[in-house]
C-alpha cells in the first residue's frame, strides 16, 4: 500500500471509525542516516508505523537493526533525517524546544535498557523529578511518587539510591519514573536486556498490568522472544526496515528464532 | 461526533530559581566527595595564583624594609659621628612641615637611643603635636642639646640659626633634606646632611633593576594565571562532562535547556566561590607563614602592604569564580542543546 502525501494527511486527520482505535503515534516514512566522517549509516530506511491508543506493541529485531533509532524518533528524542512523526496528531518536527520538553514531560514516559536513573538521587527523588519539571508541588509530588513506587512494588525501597538496588528494582524505579506524570505512552527500549530471565518476565508482567490498569500505550523494543507473548502486536524490524507485523497468536514460539 | 480527545501541546513550565537551587544543593550534598574534589581543584588553582601574588608582595615589603633599616642605621651613624652616642643626651627637633615615612622612622629610632630629653618645635602650628617629646618654642629648642635635627617638608629660611644654636651644648645641625635653608645661613658649627642623594649612575642602574623586576613579576603572574585557568577549567569541565548522560536523562524527563543551564550556573558559582575563598586563604597563609619562619613574624607583618594584598585577594576571588562559571556553563550549554538521544549515548 502506497499513499501519496495528501492521502496520508487526509488519512491522518480522519475520524476513527466506530470500533477502530485511535492512532496515538504515527510514523510516516521515517529515515535516519548517521554520518560518521565520510561514512553513512542508514539506521532507518523508511519506517511507517501506526501505534494505537492502549495497545502493547513490541518492536522486534536483532541488535543493530534500528530499534533504538526508531524509538528515539517516535519519542521525540532525536530528529529523523526525513519523514514525519505525529504524536497525538501533532507533527513533532513542528514543536519548539519548549513544547518538546512539555511533550517529553507529560505525554511520554521513557524506559531505557540501562535504567538511566540519576545515581545521586533516591528512588523517590528520581520519581518526583519529572513531577517537579511539570510544576507539581513537592508535597503532592512526594505522595504521588510514593503511591507510584508502591504500584510498581518498590514502596519499601523509596529512600534507597539506585546503587543499593538490584537491576530489577532499578528498572522498577525507572518504570515508576516513566509513570510520574501519568503519560499516555510508555516507550521502553529493551527494558529487559540487562535483566535475568525471571526478572525480565516480572518486568513484562508489570508493564502488561500497568497497561490494563492505567490504560497507557506501551511500545517496547526488544530482541527477547519472551517479551512477545504479552504484547498485542509485534512489529519486526530488520536492517532499518519494518518487515512484518503480526499478532502473538499467529506465531509459533516453539520454533525459536521467529521471523 | 466522537472527536478524538487528544491533548494539545503546551509550553513547558519554567521552574523558579528556588527549585534549581534545591536540586543543586542536593546534588552537591549527595555528590559530596566529588564536589569536594572539584572545589579543591579550583582552590588549588587560586591558591597557586594567590601565593605567587602574596610572595611578590612579601618579598617586596621585606626588601623595602631591609633597605629602610640599613638607611636608618646609616643616618644614625652619621649623626653620632659628630655628637657621640646619644645615650642621656638632649636633642632638639625643628619640624618645618609634614614628615616623610623615613623621617618618622628616623625620629622613632632617635627616641630609642635613651635620650634624656627631646625638645621639639613646630614651625607650622597646624602640624599635629609629636608624641614622646617636649614641645617648646623656637629659642628653647637647642637648650643643652647635642644637636638640632631639622625635618619636614616646609620652609625654615626665617630661622636665625646662630641665635637658635647659642644655648646648645654642641653646635650641630642635622638636616634630613638637602634643600633646607640652614645650609646657606649657618656658620660656626657642624652641619650634618643625613639624607643621601643618589649619584646619576646609581639612579640609572636602580631604574633598570626596577624595570627588570617589574617585567619578571608580570611574567610570573601571567604564567600563574595561565596555570590557574587551565587547572580550574579542567576540574570544572570534568565535573560537567561526566554528567552528560544525566543531562540527557533530565531532558527526557522534560527539563528545559534553560533549567539545565541554570543548574550548572548555580552549581559552578557555589563551587567556584567556595574553592576561590579557600584558595585565597591558603594562598595568603602559606607564603606569609613560610617567610615569617625565615624573616620573623614582625618583619613580614609590618612590611606587608595589606591594602594591596586585599586587592590581590579580591582579584583572585573574582578570577576563580568567573573561571569556574565559564568553564562549567560552556559545556553545560553544549550538553543542554544536544538532542537527548545523543546526550544519553555519550559516555565521556
Ligand atoms: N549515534 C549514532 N551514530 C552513528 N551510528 C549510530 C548511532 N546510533 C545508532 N547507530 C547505528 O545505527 C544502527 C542502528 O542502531 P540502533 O538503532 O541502536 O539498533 P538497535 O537498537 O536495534 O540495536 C547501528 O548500525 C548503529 O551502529
Ligand atoms: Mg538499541
Amino acid at each position: 500500500m502506497s499513499l501519496t502525501a495528501q492521502e496520508k494527511l487526509a488519512d491522518l486527520f480522519a475520524e476513527p471509525a466506530a470500533g477502530q482505535r485511535r492512532t496515538i503515534i504515527r510514523a510516516v516514512d521515517v529515515k535516519k542516516v548517521y554520518r560518521m566522517g565520510t561514512q553513512e549509516v542508514h539506521a532507518l530506511r523508511g519506517a511507517t508505523l501506526d501505534i494505537f491508543q492502549g495497545e502493547y506493541l513490541s518492536i522486534m529485531g536483532p541488535s543493530g537493526s534500528g530499534k533504538s533509532t526508531l524509538f528515539n524518533a517516535i519519542g521525540g528524542l532525536s530528529k529523523p533525517s526525513s519523514g514525519k512523526v505525529y504524536i497525538n496528531q501533532v507533527d513533532v518536527a513542528q514543536l519548539d524546544h519548549n513544547e518538546l520538553a512539555w511533550l517529553r514531560c507529560r505525554t511520554i514516559g521513557y524506559i531505557f535498557q540501562s535504567y538511566n536513573l540519576i545515581q545521586v538521587m533516591t528512588c523517590l527523588e528520581n520519581v518526583t523529578l519529572p513531577m517537579a519539571f511539570a510544576g507539581l508541588e513537592s508535597e503532592e509530588a512526594r505522595d504521588k511518587g510514593l503511591h507510584i513506587l508502591k504500584l510498581v512494588g518498590l514502596g519499601h525501597r523509596a529512600l534507597h539510591k539506585p546503587a543499593e538496588l538490584s537491576g530489577g528494582q532499578q528498572q522498577r524505579c525507572a518504570i515508576a519514573r516513566a509513570l510520574a506524570n501519568s503519560p499516555e505512552i510508555i516507550l521502553a527500549d529493551e527494558p529487559t536486556a540487562n535483566l535475568d530471565l525471571r526478572t525480565g518476565e516480572e518486568m513484562i508482567d508489570l508493564l502488561a498490568k500497568l497497561k490494563v490498569e492505567l490504560n497507557v500505550t506501551i511500545v517496547s523494543a526488544t530482541h527477547d522472544l519472551k517479551m512477545l507473548q504479552k504484547s498485542d502486536r509485534i512489529v519486526w524490524i530488520a536492517d532499518g526496515v519494518i518487515v512484518k507485523t503480526a499478532h502473538p497468536s499467529e506465531i509459533d514460539f516453539s520454533k525459536g528464532e521467529v521471523h | 461526533m466522537t472527536t478524538p480527545q487528544h491533548q494539545t501541546i503546551h509550553e513547558q513550565v519554567s521552574l523558579p530559581v528556588s527549585v534549581a537551587l534545591e536540586v543543586v544543593l542536593q546534588g552537591i550534598r549527595i555528590r559530596l566527595g566529588r564536589s569536594i574534589v572539584t572545589i579543591l581543584g579550583v582552590a588549588l588553582g587560586i591558591a597557586f595564583l594567590m601565593s605567587i601574588l602574596t610572595t611578590q608582595l612579601v618579598t617586596q615589603g621585606v626588601s623595602d624594609e631591609e633597605k629602610t633599616r640599613t638607611e636608618l642605621v646609616r643616618m644614625l651613624s652619621f649623626l653620632t659621628a659628630d655628637t657621640g652616642p646619644l645615650h642621656e643626651r638632649t636633642l632638639g627637633v625643628i619640624q618645618a612641615g609634614p614628615l616623610n615615612p623615613l623621617e618618622t622612622r628616623f625620629l622613632q629610632t632617635i627616641r630609642e637611643q635613651g635620650l634624656t630629653r627631646l625638645q621639639w618645635t613646630l614651625l607650622n602650628k597646624s602640624l599635629p603635636a609629636p608624641k614622646d617629646a617636649d614641645v617648646v618654642d623656637l629659642p628653647a629648642v637647642a637648650k643643652d642639646a647635642s644637636a638640632v635635627i631639622v625635618v619636614g617638608d616646609g620652609d625654615s629660611s626665617a630661622v636665625d640659626w646662630s641665635a637658635v644654636l647659642a644655648p646648645a651644648r654642641q653646635k650641630v645641625i642635622a638636616i634630613t633634606r638637602p634643600n633646607t635653608s640652614a645650609t646657606q645661613t649657618f656658620a660656626g658649627g657642624t652641619l650634618v646632611t643625613l639624607s643621601r642623594e643618589l649619584r646619576a649612575d646609581e639612579k640609572v642602574s636602580l631604574a633598570a633593576a626596577e624595570k627588570r623586576e617589574r617585567a619578571r613579576s608580570i611574567w610570573i603572574i601571567v604564567v600563574s594565571l595561565l596555570v590557574t585557568v587551565i587547572g580550574i577549567s579542567n576540574s570544572m569541565l570534568m565535573s560537567v562532562t561526566e554528567r552528560f548522560r544525566e543531562i540527557g536523562t533530565m531532558k527526557c524527563l522534560g527539563a528545559l535547556s534553560s533549567f539545565i543551564r541554570r543548574l550548572f550556573l548555580i552549581e559552578s558559582t557555589l563551587i567556584g566561590t567556595m574553592g576561590a575563598l579557600l584558595g585565597v586563604a591558603f594562598g595568603i597563609l602559606f607564603p606569609v607563614l613560610l617567610y615569617s619562619s625565615s624573616y620573623g613574624f614582625g618583619m613580614v607583618f609590618s612590611s606587608l602592604s595589606w591594602g594591596t594584598l586585599g586587592i590581590y585577594g579580591l582579584f583572585s576571588l573574582v578570577v576563580g569564580v568567573l573561571l569556574s562559571m565559564v568553564a562549567a556553563v560552556y559545556p553545560a550549554r553544549f550538553a543542554s542543546r544536544m538532542v537527548p538521544a545523543a546526550a544519553l549515548r555519550s559516555n565521556i
